[in-house]
């Protein structure tokens, strides 16, 4: 970042007792959206959208590598379910911050409830592109034709009810936000939405904490009716609780995750307190959540399967393995304060849980003697694609909206470093006619 | 001055809204709103429950014997003639040799012969018309649906999303996804219900040339394996009748000399799939009574704790001089 120029008058500013300590968030500022990086993302994107008509032209057959035995294809069992799970941190770091009140959470919330929002966003129109008779999903708006004991139904109705309803309303304040630093003419309007949120925010924040519980468990029991075709290693009564916990910890692993790596890529102070508060309720969401899948294998006699010499006891030992040494990765860190650590331990528990949720449905799935499946070219290209289109709006959305946690400090330079390009000058501008924040309103128009 | 004794006087109120909530408060606060009301409606809905799988008022059936089978596959020509279904020739272009039920064969004979040189058998696959079918309680928008008097699931093709669960929920893999086209359907059998409204039998079943399969009410069936059994000690796998209580009994009943494994008939015991896996989910759902006590419990909580986020905000907001981020 070119702030190298724009170092601040001695004096003005007091340094903070923790230099670092996370206390506003600020767009990404000074640099350009535009990159090959982005380019080579909205290349798939692209790419992906013409695929998805090609695949809904000639039927799933062709365009994809599912089959009789094998009806379902990674759009669903990577996009929706694992994705999604990764992607749940607005539920998990919302509840760990609104709810049992660890405060300091509250500054990784925007990053949270951008990632989810992407994640889910990117699942359901995945969810669309893979069912065969899409046209038939407004029966989602007649409830007397749901069969709501239906794991799928749940899915289906909660996950688009929560990602168009309470997770999109979260997402609103940073906009708001912008609009009211970009015109003094927006203020009184904006503050007058800002009001009504505020007033319905403990309602819609509880509505988003409801919904997700719901429906990660139900995606989890999506599994149950597969029967003996899931391996006893994975078949379980709890695969719904175990499913709402592996989503857990591994939100955590996304939002703290990628801020580390958002703070390395722009140069952005790191708060050693707020990582260290998440790693820790990480690190015990892991650890509980391998007692209980390893009690639940034991008692149901199915942890003898994992000794015997087959590919999915090493699926399994793979997946303990990845999440146990995360776990214990994220512990470390808090003793030896190394951020390489920590970030390992967050990578390494999220591939595991990832894993976790993925084998069920997939690795672990038997339908049968020589059934198989592996995703075609057309099937995966469409899946990157998608993933790629959150991920250049996660790009765009962080360099014009306040989501990254940073000190006030980089607020001031924020500020400083528009003030000393003008208006115009960038279309990535945070402020344009008016208050820089730090002094009285200039005159505006 | 003036702030300060501002902020003496919210002290004790600052106290108890700061402070996250304390085990005790989030347990108060959830009982307050109803666990007791709750909790019996969903303890108590397990009498409800047991009225809640319906027995079809006549369930219609077939009953094929495997041990009298000889392959002959005519059922399958007359399957395709009676769905209006064209023969799958995929595999030489030439005859009709479906490898597995699929998009255009509702109804398949296969063979399972050991390599041992045992007993081998000829086996019929087709719908189960489950008492308690898996399909139905996956179906999200209730697109398969069981009748209420000849037992037989059904699919309508206006309400299905194309998911394609039933193909996962199923216990025996025989709804079939259409792979090839933009609209795609489910197929599977339909006991023929265009064919009984008219008067006649199945296809598969009127033309067995040795009564393999025999179409009737599932009672007559049943009595009538039981029959077979009685008459004919020794003969099939277990003395037993293959749906009679299998998967929560199923209206398509089976008799071999072979286990029925073998055959692709799992042995799943008496509880149907969706009865022993969803148990809890029904429960927990029931009325939306557990759901709703959770919502006022965290709406309560999260008040409080908004309250204490924003005066934080609003303290930081003067100390920084910058409008603060809620």
């Amino acid at each position: 970042m070119s702030t190298a120029t724009l170092t601040n008058p001695p004096g003005i500013f007091p340094p903070a007792p923790n230099q670092n300590r996370w206390e506003r968030a600020v767009p990404v500022y000074g640099v350009s959206v535009f990159n090959k990086f982005f380019f080579l993302l909205v290349g798939l994107a692209i790419l992906s959208g013409f695929l998805t008509i090609y695949r809904e032209a000639v039927g799933l057959g062709p365009a994809s590598g599912m089959n009789d035995k094998f009806g379902w294809g990674i759009w669903k069992t990577f996009n929706v379910v694992v994705l999604t799970a990764w992607g749940s941190g607005a539920f998990a770091v919302g509840i760990a911050a609104w709810v049992f009140g660890r405060k300091r959470l509250h500054t990784l919330m925007r990053m949270a409830l951008l990632t989810s929002m992407l994640a889910y966003a990117c699942g359901l129109c995945l969810l669309g592109v893979d069912v065969g008779r899409p046209w038939n999903f407004y029966w989602v708006l007649f409830p007397w034709n749901w069969n709501v004991h239906s794991p799928m139904a749940e899915v289906a109705i909660c996950m688009s009810v929560y990602a168009s309803i309470p997770l999109a309303l979260e997402n609103i304040p940073p906009i708001l936000e912008r609009l009211w630093h970009f015109d003094v003419r927006l203020q009184p309007v904006v503050e007058k939405l800002e009001h009504a949120l505020h007033k319905f925010f403990p309602f819609i924040v509880a509505l988003a904490y409801l919904l997700p519980g719901m429906h990660q468990s139900s995606l989890g029991a999506l599994m149950l009716l597969g029967g003996q075709r899931v391996h006893p290693l994975w078949q379980t009564p709890f695969l719904p609780l175990l499913y709402v916990g592996a989503a857990s910890f591994m939100s955590f692993g996304c939002v703290a995750g990628v801020t580390m790596l958002c703070c390395l890529v722009w140069k952005r102070p790191i708060d050693r307190d707020v990582l260290e508060e998440a790693a820790r309720i990480t690190a015990w969401i892991i650890f509980a959540w391998l007692v209980i899948r390893n009690l639940d294998l034991l008692f149901r006699g199915a942890l003898f399967t994992a000794f015997h010499p087959t590919e999915y006891a090493l699926i399994f030992w793979i997946e303990t393995f990845l999440i146990g040494y995360g776990g214990w990765l994220l512990l470390q860190s808090l003793k030896d304060r190394k951020l390489r650590t920590m970030f390992l331990g967050y990578t390494l528990s999220s591939v595991g849980g990832m894993l976790y949720r993925f084998s069920p449905t997939t690795l672990a799935y038997m339908p049968g003697p020589k059934a198989t499946y592996f995703p075609s070219v057309i099937e995966l290209l469409i899946a990157i694609g998608f993933a790629s289109t959150g991920i250049a709006i996660f790009l765009v959305m962080v360099k014009l909206f306040a989501i990254l946690p940073a000190p006030v400090q980089e607020w001031h330079n924020m500020a400083l470093y528009f003030r000393a390009r003008g208006p115009y000058s960038n279309w990535t501008k945070y402020f344009n006619f008016g208050f820089f924040g730090d002094t009285e309103p200039t005159e505006s128009d | 001055m003036r702030n300060e004794s501002k902020t003496l006087a919210l002290k004790p109120r600052r106290k108890r809204t700061d402070v996250a909530i304390t085990r005790r408060e989030l347990i108060t606060n959830i009982a307050k709103a109803g666990v007791p009301a709750a909790v019996g409606l969903t303890v108590g809905a397990e009498m409800l429950h047991a009225e809640e799988v319906p027995i079809p008022s006549a369930p219609l059936g077939l009953l094929y014997d495997a041990s009298l089978c000889i392959g002959c596959k005519a059922c399958e020509a007359a399957c395709n003639e009676a769905n209006n279904t064209p023969p799958d020739t995929s595999r030489d272009g030439l005859h009709q040799a479906p490898t597995d039920l699929n998009v255009f064969t509702r109804n398949i004979i296969k063979l399972y012969k050991p390599e041992d040189g045992s007993q081998s058998s000829f086996v019929k696959r087709q719908c189960m018309q489950c008492f308690d079918p898996g399909c139905v309680a996956g179906c999200p928008f209730e697109a398969l649906y069981k009748d209420q008097d000849s037992g037989v699931v059904h699919w309508d093709g206006d309400k299905c999303i194309g998911c394609r669960y039933c193909t996962i929920a199923c216990p025996y893999s025989v709804p079939r996804f259409q792979w090839l086209g933009l609209d795609p359907v489910i197929t599977k059998c339909e006991l023929c219900s265009h064919r009984l409204a008219k008067g006649l039998k199945p296809g598969c079943t009127s033309v067995c040339p040795v009564g393999a399969v025999i179409f009737g009410p599932r009672t007559a069936l049943l009595l009538e394996a039981k029959r077979r059994i009685k008459n004919n000690p020794g003969r099939y796998y277990q003395d037993r009748v293959y749906g009679e209580t299998d998967n929560g009994g199923t209206q398509a009943l089976y008799l071999s000399r072979v286990p029925f494994d073998k055959l692709g008939l799992p042995d799943i015991g008496p509880e149907s799939g969706p009865s022993s896996t969803l148990r809890w989910q029904k429960r927990i759902y029931s009325y939306f009574a557990l759901p709703a006590v959770l919502y006022a419990a965290l709406v309560t909580v999260i008040r409080r704790n908004q309250h204490g986020h924003e005066q934080e905000a609003h303290q930081q907001e003067k100390e920084t001089g910058l409008r603060a981020q809620i």
